[in-house]
């Protein structure tokens, strides 16, 4: 009877090499500790590479337009800008809002005018100068619903009777969610900001109410203060100016791009950016990044691989003895091979599986380290963790043991038993 | 006529060392039947492990003929030996050799696991009661004193039926009146079980309860002499009648 086809000898084999590999349980121990070090490596660098691109897609369709118009200067920063914020922003001239919106390809379109305010002494939070800059967008509410008919206000205690501000209210402001829970403010409450007009040395503090806090959309508004337009630039010293136009075309494909493009490109100071091509264009960028990310986890996983191969090699070779009497028992090569295979992939599964539980539960001290070290110009969760990366990151560790177990459970088997017990006499 | 289990011929077991060759065994007849308790005696390096290497099938002779219960064995390759000594050879070491995170029990049902067989439980715990360890089925052998873990060893080597015993200085790491318990288990299963048991041991005394005593020098059988094996002095309290 071949063992292979009895579900009960396997089993008494995978019992032996559990209770073999309890013997040493510390280094046992720290063995699957190094495997599962390295998956939660891959498994997080793994669910960022899934999560970030996912993010950046989302942040971009997030945006709720298709095409920006904006001051000429480097597209894919003026879109990272406008992901993530930012300052040494371009302006176009006003008049171009009036030029373009009644392109006929146009299905809608709403300006934006973007500063940073100063919030220094105004704050509730103070973060030491690290985070003191508050993005001010100033919107023309109605167009700018229409192109985002997703947002929605907050509600509960505190955040009921949530509204937009007037469309020339001097003194109201919508938050983000997260603006407003980082300034904790609540609809009714003050906000002030400190803002420097355009050619002049020195700031002027403003006094808004918050007539509205907005729901979280995972996306830049989230961090932005609103308000109208006519007031932000007014405010910011540049009454003729804007930072984009956001618009969407009543068809939007390649050709119908090309020709938006065309007619307005004439326009000087002008540049036409399609999100899409933004989009591709950032997410082949954070792909080569990936590359090297990659690199760093397949070097933690080998590293782990041959921390295991010297586990299983230690604890063959202090089990010499003990393997020539097992051959003497009546052990075939084969079995003992078995017996040491199914340690090393015995201490990768728990690894796999251990590191995953890891990777899952630490997500999101992951996803704060991440964001911590680098800006990565988009908003939401940059780690997604999914079922199927586990499966992956689990069946890679097992066929890691796979290979990594051949040349221990090789030496093992190969032992003539009279030379092994000799050994342990 | 009895029925002879091994039967060698001329057996020589020569190694090289260096540019020595170093004669380990140098041309030993023998036979040893079933029911038949025979010991091998002899000085540090007189080739008592060679031998019972080579006749219990761990290693192979450089020359003579060996056969194994009727199958002929000298120059088969170590793949070839293992199948010869599945179930029909069993294996008692001086040093226990048992799994310490193993039970008792499991201990003794370990060489089932290799041949692919199923544990049966009431034979487990017949032979546990053989070797008198049936209360200490459960237990792990550091729990055991050294006699205690070498009655494990004893009950491992039975569990699979074998037609030979094999025992390589069983008493050494035993105190003397724990190497005597096993010398009256190992007369009692050769005799009750019709087991061929094989031993070697430096301690004549133990070498002389045997059926027939080997003393061997230089590789070569020296005498040959009838043990005490039928006088069984006085039966040790914690033995049972084997079934």
């Amino acid at each position: 009877m071949n063992h292979d086809s009895d579900p009960y000898v396997f089993r008494r084999y995978v019992v032996l090499a559990g209770k073999n590999l309890r013997r040493r349980p510390v280094r046992t121990g720290l063995t699957v500790a190094g495997v599962g070090l390295a998956v939660t490596v891959a498994v997080s660098l793994g669910g960022f590479m899934l999560g970030y691109s996912g993010a950046i897609e989302k942040s971009i369709d997030m945006l709720g337009f298709q095409v920006m118009i904006m001051a000429k200067g480097c597209p894919y920063e003026a879109a990272t800008m406008m992901l993530k914020g930012g300052t040494g922003l371009l302006y176009l001239p006003a008049d171009t809002y009036d030029r373009v919106k009644n392109d006929p390809s146009i299905e809608s379109i709403t300006p934006i005018f973007i500063g940073m305010a100063q919030k220094q002494g105004s704050s509730i939070r103070d973060d030491g100068g690290g985070n003191n800059f508050s993005i001010i967008s100033g919107i023309d509410k109605d167009s700018y619903r229409v192109m985002k008919p997703w947002i929605g206000f907050k509600k509960g205690a505190g955040y009921d009777n949530g509204r937009w501000f007037g469309s020339a209210a001097r003194d109201e402001v919508v938050l983000g969610f997260e603006a407003a829970e980082y300034e904790q403010r609540k609809v009714g409450d003050s906000f002030y900001a400190s803002i420097t007009p355009a050619g002049k040395p020195d700031p002027v503090m403003h006094e808004f109410t918050v007539v509205g806090v907005l729901d979280r959309t995972g996306t830049q508004d989230d961090g932005t203060v609103f308000m109208p337009i006519e007031v932000a630039r007014e405010y910011f010293g540049r009454p003729d100016q804007l930072t984009i136009l956001g618009i969407k075309l009543k068809q939007f494909n390649a050709v119908q791009m090309q020709e938006f493009e065309t007619r307005w490109l004439k326009l000087p100071e002008v540049q036409v950016v399609g999100l899409q091509q933004v989009k591709s264009t950032l997410v082949s960028l954070v792909a080569t990044a990936q590359t090297m990310i990659a690199a760093v986890a397949a070097v933690a996983v080998i590293v782990a691989l041959i921390g295991v191969v010297n586990t299983i090699l230690m604890s063959v070779y202090e089990r010499t003895a003990e393997i020539g009497i097992m051959k003497a028992l009546g052990a075939r090569r084969e079995s003992i091979f078995q017996l040491v295979w199914l340690e090393t992939v015995m201490i990768c599964l728990a690894g796999g599986v251990a590191g995953s539980l890891a990777a899952v539960v630490g997500s999101g001290l992951v996803e704060r380290a991440i964001k911590t070290v680098a800006a990565l110009g988009v908003s939401g969760s940059v780690v997604r963790i999914t079922p199927a990366l586990i499966m992956y990151a689990i069946l890679g560790a097992v066929i890691l043991g796979f290979f990594g177990g051949l040349y221990p459970a090789w030496r093992a088997s190969s032992m003539r038993p009279v030379e092994a017990i000799g050994k342990g006499a | 006529m009895r029925n002879i289990l091994i039967e060698a011929r001329g057996l020589k077991r020569y190694y090289r060392r260096g540019s020595e060759t170093v004669k380990a065994l140098d041309g030993v007849d023998l036979a040893i039947h079933a029911g038949e308790m025979v010991s091998i005696l002899g000085p540090s390096g007189s080739g008592k492990t060679t031998l019972i290497n080579l006749l219990s099938c761990l290693d192979a002779p450089t020359e003579g003929t060996l056969r194994v219960a009727g199958r002929s064995v000298a120059g088969l390759r170590e793949e070839e030996l293992v199948e010869v000594r599945r179930g029909m050879l069993g294996f008692v070491f001086q040093q226990f050799a048992l799994l310490p995170t193993l039970t008792v029990t499991e201990n003794v049902e370990l060489p089932l696991t290799f041949l692919e067989r199923r544990a049966d439980p009431v034979r487990t715990t017949h032979i546990l009661e053989t070797v008198g360890l049936q209360d200490r089925a459960g237990h792990l052998p550091r729990e055991l004193s050294g006699g205690q873990m070498q009655r494990v060893a004893i009950a491992r080597a039975l569990i699979a039926d074998p037609k030979i015993l094999v025992a390589d200085e069983p008493t050494g790491n035993l105190d003397t009146k724990a190497g005597e318990a096993i010398i009256e288990l190992f007369q009692r299963l050769a005799h009750e079980q019709r087991l061929a048991i094989l031993l070697t041991t430096h301690n004549a005394a133990f070498g002389y309860r045997a059926d027939r005593a080997i003393t061997l020098s230089d590789g070569r059988i020296v005498t040959e002499e009838p043990g005490q094996a039928g006088n069984l002095p006085h039966v040790h309290p914690f033995l049972r009648p084997v079934r």
